[in-house]
């Protein structure tokens, strides 16, 4: 075989030139097929169904009880969307949630991160492991675990404080709330987020440090001044991250719905998407609802990017 | 923070359904030779053995069961699969949303086929299923409204249990004064069912029609009333508004601290499943009356099997669906293996042999209230989009208890949402 082959690979190449010429050019597209056939069917193709159904509507003609008919209705759907207060006040729980879940995970999954990361730490593989466990706990079980830990007649926390003579604690009243399922989402997701951070952190060359620490740094110099700025892009893609999470939101209040009554059928954005294609019959308005939702997303995602950039290459310069 | 990603899902979902739709395949096997092949999706427990029976006795008419989840999951699954064209043979379909599925072109006419078992059914349980004279459905059970209570507690308190709703209210505060730990009930803005059935009693009418034109009353006089009697009971602390059987309810139950469940005759099993231990306390008297020695009642719940339009075999199918639903050996089945209350006079009569259900074995003339309750009651007219309604109504109502507003704004509000949804999707309505 091994001296056989390359004068049977002369000869072809002799002989056919110009066609092997041509299958490297194809060769290229060959490797990428499998992903672009993919891509169009689970995505271009879903996308744009989406899009089309986005401009139906279903409207009844005949009588009291006439038959629902697909009808062309231009941009009614979406005018609806931006007209419907319970899903435009989803965005503002959105936020409120936001501003106490993404700090809150990014700072945890940082310091945990840097804590691991220094020289001194033991025990340092079944710490990570346990920091990182609760995120393979999927986001409904978690909830559902949680939720019960809320409750009033089940809670522990509740059952300290009534003993202490407090009362229960209001987790899954108006006040609390929000912090309860940012907790779930932090408990959730800073094991993630730190995996990224730390594997970054072990990224950075170690003789940075030794010349940091010959030039008299501590621990928590080296630290502020040389790990967190060099793991930026790091910290930068977690939140980028949690931001996309935080405008998905679901799972988390969807499931602990039937146990409180704070959380209404379109508490979040998708909430409501999911109140229109499945409850009330309105496909279509859940199709543009979900279309000026993704839209949103690429542009906040675009426009966060595009400052932290001019931000950090006005630090560079 | 979790990277799932319900969005994509979400729009997945949208192009699953569309290429089902391309797919477009029926849900029934159509081959002429061999036996008949049908499909049925309910979801009343032990469903599956009532369906064995069947394939047993009927060679020719094989059934295949599948559990679609409960009325509202099952109602969403079969509007989507109709659109897709593999909606199955027969569905479960509950009497509140079967005007949103007929205008969804979802049942099929079936007059041709049933009419000879109307006489099996009262007119107004009939009536449940019949529009304009065309029959989309045979009725399965049905949800006559009744009140679930604890009659040792109520006993121990020294509280007599109601029998009309202000008699309810003085109970309630007698029961706060004995024990302020416990409460007569909740009535939580989710339980739509209720709302609307106490509204009915109280001569509302949430929907009504009349040739092609229909009228929309959750805002009428006798459903303000309704909304501001019990904003006043929920005010003064005297029911609770919190949801139904969650881990914090069920705990109630079983602790004897929350006493009664107004709702309707299937509600037995439902307690039985969660407070089992609570057995022998508890007893159903019918539903609290507005105007004391009124007997009548509306329904609450219950639901109808019907023949969709994309079966291959609507006389096969409609014959499955009289076996259950009308045949003295499918109301056997559905009374011992399922524990329903059947729709059928010939059912309901079945049941006065039978034992009380086991959350009451000393209540023995439980069937016999049941039957006395079920034999008045109220005929009621649901709308072509109750889901919305049932959606607005419980934000709404849930707003109103929270913020302190009155209660009728929250009527008001979903009336209002639903002649908007009606006239947009091109009803007339009579109060637009």
């Amino acid at each position: 075989m091994t001296t056989a082959t390359p004068r049977r690979a002369a000869t072809a190449a002799a002989s056919s030139k110009p066609r092997r010429a041509r299958s490297n050019r194809l060769a290229p597209y060959l490797f990428t097929t499998p992903a672009i056939v993919l891509y169009i069917v689970f995505t271009v193709i879903p996308v744009a169904y989406a899009i089309w159904l986005s401009l139906r509507a279903y409207r009844v003609t005949g009588g009291a009880l006439g038959r629902k008919q697909d009808v062309f209705v231009w941009f009614e759907n979406y005018l609806a969307v931006l007209q419907d207060e319970t899903f435009l006040a989803g965005f503002g729980r959105l936020l409120i949630y936001g501003v106490i879940a993404i700090p809150l995970t990014l700072g945890l999954a940082l310091l945990f991160a840097l804590l691991l990361d220094a020289p001194a730490v033991r025990a340092k593989r079944f710490s990570r492991t346990a920091i990182f466990i609760p995120y393979a706990v999927p986001g409904v079980v978690a909830a559902l675990l949680w939720g019960f830990m809320y409750l009033p007649s089940t809670s522990p926390f509740s059952f300290l404080t009534k003993a202490a003579g407090l009362g229960p604690i209001p987790f899954l009243e108006e006040s609390g709330i929000f912090g309860s399922l940012a907790n779930i989402a932090i408990w959730g997701g800073v094991g993630f987020n730190m995996i990224i951070i730390y594997t970054s952190l072990r990224g950075i060359p170690a003789d940075i440090y030794e010349s940091a620490r010959l030039d008299g740094a501590n621990e928590l110099q080296i630290a502020w001044r040389i790990k967190i700025p060099l793991v930026m892009p790091a910290l930068v893609l977690t939140g980028f991250f949690s931001l996309i999470g935080t405008i998905q939101l679901y799972s988390e209040p969807a499931t602990l719905r039937p146990m409180t009554s704070t959380i209404s059928a379109s508490w979040v954005p998708l909430m409501a998407i999911y109140r229109d294609a499945f409850g009330t019959d309105n496909l279509p308005q859940a199709a543009a609802a979900s279309t000026l939702l993704a839209v949103g997303t690429v542009l906040v995602s675009a426009l966060v990017l595009r400052l932290v950039n001019r931000r950090r290459n006005g630090v560079e310069s | 923070m979790r990277t799932h990603r319900p969005l994509a899902a979400a729009v997945a979902g949208l192009a699953i359904i569309g290429v089902a739709g391309l797919a477009g395949c029926s849900g029934s096997d159509a081959n002429s030779d061999g036996p008949v092949q049908l499909e049925y999706w309910a979801w009343a427990s032990n469903s599956q053995d009532v369906v064995d029976q069947w394939n047993k006795e009927n060679p020719d008419i094989q059934v295949k069961y599948t559990d679609a989840g409960g009325g509202t999951d099952s109602s969403a699954k079969l509007l989507t699969a109709n659109r897709a064209g593999n909606a199955p043979d027969v569905a479960l379909v509950e009497y509140t949303t079967l005007p949103a599925m007929i205008v969804a072109d979802v049942p099929a006419d079936i007059t041709e086929y049933v009419s000879d078992v109307e006489d099996a059914f009262t007119e107004g349980t009939w009536a449940q299923t019949t529009f304009g004279g065309v029959v989309y459905g045979i009725p399965q059970d049905v949800g006559p409204m009744a009140n679930v209570y604890r009659a040792d507690r109520f006993a121990e308190l020294g509280v007599t249990p109601p029998k009309t709703w202000a008699e309810f209210r003085t109970a309630a505060e007698a029961i706060k004064a004995a024990d302020p730990a416990t409460v007569i009930a909740t009535l939580p803005p989710a339980e739509f069912g209720f709302w609307a059935g106490v509204s009915t009693q109280a001569g509302a009418q949430w929907w009504s029609s009349e040739g092609d034109e229909w009228t929309v009353g959750i805002a009428d006089e006798p459903s303000l009333e309704v909304a501001d009697f019990f904003q006043a009971l929920v005010e003064d602390g005297l029911v609770s508004t919190d949801p139904l059987l969650t881990p914090e309810y069920n705990a109630a139950l079983n602790n004897g601290t929350m006493l009664s469940w107004p709702s309707a005759v299937w509600a037995p099993s439902v307690i039985e499943n969660v407070a089992a231990d609570t057995s022998g306390g508890w007893e159903m008297a019918p539903l609290p009356q507005w105007t004391e020695g009124d007997a009548a009642v509306p329904y609450q719940g219950g639901s109808a099997l019907v023949v969709t339009t994309s079966s291959d075999h609507p006389e096969e199918a409609a014959k499955f669906a009289k076996w259950l639903n009308a045949s003295e050996e499918g109301n056997d089945l559905m009374i011992n293996t399922q524990s329903l209350y059947p729709a059928a006079i010939a059912g309901q009569e079945m049941t006065e042999s039978n034992d009380p259900p086991a959350l009451m074995p000393q209540q023995t003339d439980f069937y016999s209230v049941a039957a006395e309750i079920s034999a008045d009651t109220i005929p009621v007219t649901w709308g072509p989009n109750v889901n919305l309604a049932r959606t607005v109504f419980a934000d709404e109502l849930q707003k109103a208890i929270d913020n302190g507003t009155p209660w009728r704004d929250a009527f008001i509000a979903t009336q209002k949402a639903v002649i908007d949804d009606m006239v947009k999707s091109g009803f007339t309505v009579t109060n637009d």
